[in-house]
């Protein structure tokens, strides 16, 4: 163990949100120290960003749109209504302006006006559709290292650390040099994003394995709507890299079209003007599509299926998106060619249980930032105002509070647990082996989910921790930069948050939005516009039902078919 | 079954004394990537080889291995039927495949990478012209995968202070920035960007295709070389003053002239010109009228606007 470093705020997460509060507690005058598993601005989702919502709301009409894209559309009710109006003045204010200021060029047309799409709520992009994520963190990343903030990377935070039930800092795992230290942290501040690697296929970036949520269930805190987990459905089938790679289903940039989604026999069976024109965000629309069509045999959830741009003009797709790069290097023509497709595990809407007012976590000392959290779906301009907010809050709780004493006991026990693992896998397993096993889990169980497949996943799981977990075991025992080493941490994160996901799918009996069982294939509006908050009891979980206000916008019908529903 | 056989440089600096290789069978699959092959490798084959790489889809920069003998982004380049995949050339090496990116960051903080405003940000948006900002269009499109880094002749020289080519287009981006107030031409001379030999291997790997030279490192050296500072400057001034008389350059002219004046990368570029690989004129040249007297035409166009 090496020497314990001590700050007012500890940032957890090199993403929008994190950057944006590592940013905001800085300027607020705390001593700021970020933590990154992988590269600032480098590793986690925000680098996949294409759109970014401009919230207009100059007239009541588009006011109303935007709320009702946001609550409805987005996270079907499960959101907080009043964040999302104080995100939308963000949004509207701040979020585009913070960045062009940074040198951000915002797409402009011939006229030199910004380039805006989308039938309700329009959008704009950086310099190109698809391009504009790794551009956005490219320049947060310049702007924290030109402040001198200390950024630790290839660093995870694996153990948040404790006080009497107050946050005090985490346990780091320094894994490009095999060493780990803790951060005594008068805040600390959980970013750690939303697209997690659980299942086979997964937008995530690699090193994502629910960390966060893992950590914070492990401390006690409460975890809320985790079952609340969007599928990607217009995602590549091959090469298996790029299944990361989203044949964009909304409206593209220069024209009203958007993509189509074709069955194994070439008919059309979604496309977003036709089947969702009322959501620019159209993914769960898509999921019930595709599993209709899977019922009749006419598609295969990893592929069987195909999308394409072929009847939109081949020059504005290639003019405007990045995506026609992808065609040219397959040898494929953007005008002529369709991609096989399959459904990946994206996002989630639910994560750890917070006051967004403040960004506050269940726990003391601890706040959140973006995706981790269960208030709001996410988005880069979304998660930025969560991180402004988590800054302000936990700077200021930071302000003129002592340093904290590190409890030594928590200490050594982390450290040892994380020891623990660098020995040989002499008959066992590789950890490696393990993901792969926890992520075939929870494809199998998949997006038609229902108790009987729910239980079986859970013994699947129980199964891994009892029997190939205590078997865990590396090749190689060095410590220098020793992925094997990091797999065997993820190991034990994931099957912890998938454990929960799974817990908490069972707890809520209904359908809605992403989360689909066909056992209770019904939205229910009135029992279900709820947190299913739970949480750890020493080995046991315990949980809640908390029901979410709506005080701006309800939904019309008490209850609706699952399939009818257009949200 | 098709399979992919490959070679995998392999060094864990707590137990090789050097480098060694090991070969894997791997199967095929659909329109296999590089990095597909790896990562099968790590799944079933040697799960401790060590390999970085966040995005698997050309967004994050981290996955740059050598394939062949040549950098390459792995989840973006085509599995090949035989391939020996190493580190990343010109980068410390960490652990196999895996490189200390830690200098290229350096000299990325050094060039003062963001717009420097010389008047206030008005607001969102702010006035702004398309054609001013297409200038740097393809720049945006680094993702700082430093495959151009490693494959920059100057870059293996020991000692170099030359930093490198993808750190230039990075500067290069803010300094054709119309909002961009700072000193760029001195910033690209303490970035010795005079070292630059034209060769364009840069450009020939970059995964984003970015015309690196045409539309970075040639802007940077005009710059440079109008304002008329330092000694790459001087070197830039004897070189066109010798390709405006010639038509084409004068080397052992040149070389006295300069005298020393970055001796050791004009030698290099010289020892290259003398092998065919680099032809500096032809990078002037590209995609305007051919001959001296438009070179000439041209430059003298440039003095003006100084
Ligand atoms: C494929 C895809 C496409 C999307 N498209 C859009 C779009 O077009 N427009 C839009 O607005 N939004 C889009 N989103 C959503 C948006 O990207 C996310 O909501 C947002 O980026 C989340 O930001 P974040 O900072 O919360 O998390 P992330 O960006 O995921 O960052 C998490 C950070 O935490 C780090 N981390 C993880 N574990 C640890 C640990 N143990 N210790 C230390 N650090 C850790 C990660 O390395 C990473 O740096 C998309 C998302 C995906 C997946
Ligand atoms: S210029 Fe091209 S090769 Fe060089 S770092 Fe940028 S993307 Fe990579
Ligand atoms: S053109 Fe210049 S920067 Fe590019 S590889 Fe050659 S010497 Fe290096
Ligand atoms: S893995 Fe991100 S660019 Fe290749």
């Amino acid at each position: 163990m090496h020497d314990p470093v001590s700050t007012d705020v500890l940032v957890i997460g090199g993403g929008a949100a994190g950057a944006k509060a590592a940013l905001t507690a800085h300027e607020a005058g705390a001593r700021v120290t970020m933590v990154v598993k992988g590269f600032l601005g480098k590793s986690g989702c925000s680098i996949f960003a294409s759109h970014l919502p401009y919230y207009d709301e100059s007239t009541q009409e588009k006011a109303s749109d935007r709320l009702r894209y946001a609550v409805r559309y987005y996270n079907h009710y499960l959101t907080d209504q009043d964040h999302v109006r104080r995100m939308g003045v963000y949004m509207r204010t701040e979020f585009h302006a913070e960045l062009e200021r940074l040198g951000v060029y915002w797409l402009r047309d011939e006229q030199d006006r910004i380039f805006a799409t989308g039938p309700r709520v329009p959008t704009v992009v950086v310099h190109k559709q698809g391009a504009s994520g790794p551009i956005i963190m490219e320049k947060r990343r310049r702007e924290i290292f030109a402040r001198g903030i200390p950024v630790l990377e290839e660093c995870a935070a694996t153990a948040l650390l404790t006080d009497g039930g107050r946050v005090v800092g985490a346990t780091i795992f320094d894994y490009r040099h095999g060493v780990t230290f803790p951060v005594a942290a008068k805040t600390t501040i959980l970013a750690t994003g939303h697209s997690d690697y659980l299942a086979s296929r997964s937008t995530a970036t690699r090193e994502q394995s629910a960390d966060g949520v893992a950590m914070a269930l492990r401390a006690g805190a409460e975890a809320a709507n985790l079952e609340m987990q969007w599928w990607h459905v217009s995602d590549m089938a091959h090469p298996r890299t790029w299944m990361r790679i989203h044949v964009y289903p909304n409206p593209l940039l220069g024209t009203p079209e958007s993509s189509r989604l074709y069955n194994t026999r070439g008919d059309v069976f979604y496309e977003q003007k036709t089947h969702s024109p009322g959501s620019s965000a159209p993914y769960v629309e898509q999921a019930r599509r595709l599993a209709l069509e899977v019922q009749k045999g006419l598609a295969r959830w990893d592929g069987g299926y195909f999308s394409g741009y072929d009847h939109i003009p081949a020059d504005v797709v290639r003019t405007y998106q990045h995506q026609a790069k992808v065609w040219q290097k397959l040898g494929l023509d953007v005008g002529r060619d369709r991609l096989e497709c399959g459904i990946t595990w994206h996002m989630r809407q639910g994560g750890l249980n917070v006051d967004a007012a403040t960004m506050r976590a269940s726990l003391p000392g601890l706040y959140l930032a973006g995706g981790i959290g269960c208030h709001y779906l996410g988005g880069v301009g979304p998660v930025s105002y969560d991180g402004k907010v988590a800054g302000t809050c936990a700077a200021d709780e930071a302000h003129g509070r002592p340093a904290p004493a590190l409890p030594s006991e928590q200490v050594e026990a982390e450290d040892r647990r994380i020891f623990g693992f660098l020995r040989h896998a002499d008959d066992g397993c590789l950890p490696i082996q393990l993901k792969l096993g926890i992520r075939d889990v929870m494809w199998e169980l998949g997006y038609v989910k229902n108790e009987r497949k729910l239980v079986h996943a859970l013994q699947r799981l129980q199964r891994l921790r009892d029997e190939e977990l205590p078997r865990m075991g590396l090749q190689s025992t060095s410590r220098t930069w020793n992925s094997g080493w990091l797999d065997a941490l993820d190991v034990t994160a994931m099957l912890d948050a998938t454990e929960a996901t799974v817990r908490s799918a069972l707890l809520r009996k209904e359908s809605r939005g992403p989360f689909y069982r066909d056992d209770y294939p019904v939205t229910d509006n009135e029992h279900w516009i709820a947190r299913v908050v739970l949480w750890r009891n020493g080995n046991g979980w315990q949980s809640r039902i908390d029901p979410i206000p709506t005080p701006h916008l309800k939904p019309e019908k008490a209850r609706e078919p699952f399939f009818e529903a257009d949200y | 079954m098709d399979t992919i056989r490959v070679r995998i440089r392999r060094f864990d600096p707590e137990t090789d004394q050097a480098p060694r290789y090991e070969t894997f069978e791997v199967p095929r699959a659909p329109e296999m990537r590089v990095l597909d092959v790896l990562d099968y490798v790590h799944e079933t084959l040697a799960q401790d080889v060590a390999y970085r790489w966040f995005c698997g889809v050309k967004k994050c920069g981290t996955c740059a291995v050598t394939v062949n003998g040549t950098p390459k982004l792995a989840c973006w380049e085509p599995a090949e039927a035989e391939m020996t995949i190493e580190p990343l050339a010109n980068l410390p090496v960490v652990r196999d495949l895996v490189v200390e990116r830690g200098p290229c960051r350096e000299g990325l903080c050094a060039i003062e990478p963001l717009i420097q405003r010389t008047t206030e940000y008005p607001g969102f948006p702010e006035p702004l012209s398309h054609r001013a900002m297409a200038r740097a269009g393809h720049l945006r499109d680094c993702i700082l995968c430093l495959a151009c880094h490693a494959a920059c002749p100057v870059m293996a020289e020991p000692g170099t202070r030359f930093a490198g080519p993808a750190v230039l287009v990075n500067l290069a981006e803010v300094a054709l920035d119309p909002r961009d107030g700072a000193d760029r031409a001195r910033i690209a001379e303490t970035a010795h960007v005079f070292s630059c030999v034209s060769c364009y291997e840069c450009e020939r790997v970059c995964p984003a295709e970015i015309p690196i030279v045409r539309d970075a490192i040639e802007p940077l050296k005009r710059l440079v070389y109008r304002r008329g500072i330092g000694e790459g400057a001087r070197h830039a001034r004897l070189f066109l003053d010798s390709v405006k008389k010639h038509g084409r350059v004068n080397a052992p002219q040149l070389v006295l002239a300069t005298q020393g004046a970055n001796r050791e990368a004009l030698g290099r570029g010289f020892r290259m010109m003398a092998r065919g690989k680099v032809n500096p004129v032809r990078s002037l040249l590209e995609g305007r009228a051919g001959g001296a007297e438009a070179l000439r035409k041209l430059y003298e166009g440039s003095e003006e606007n100084e």
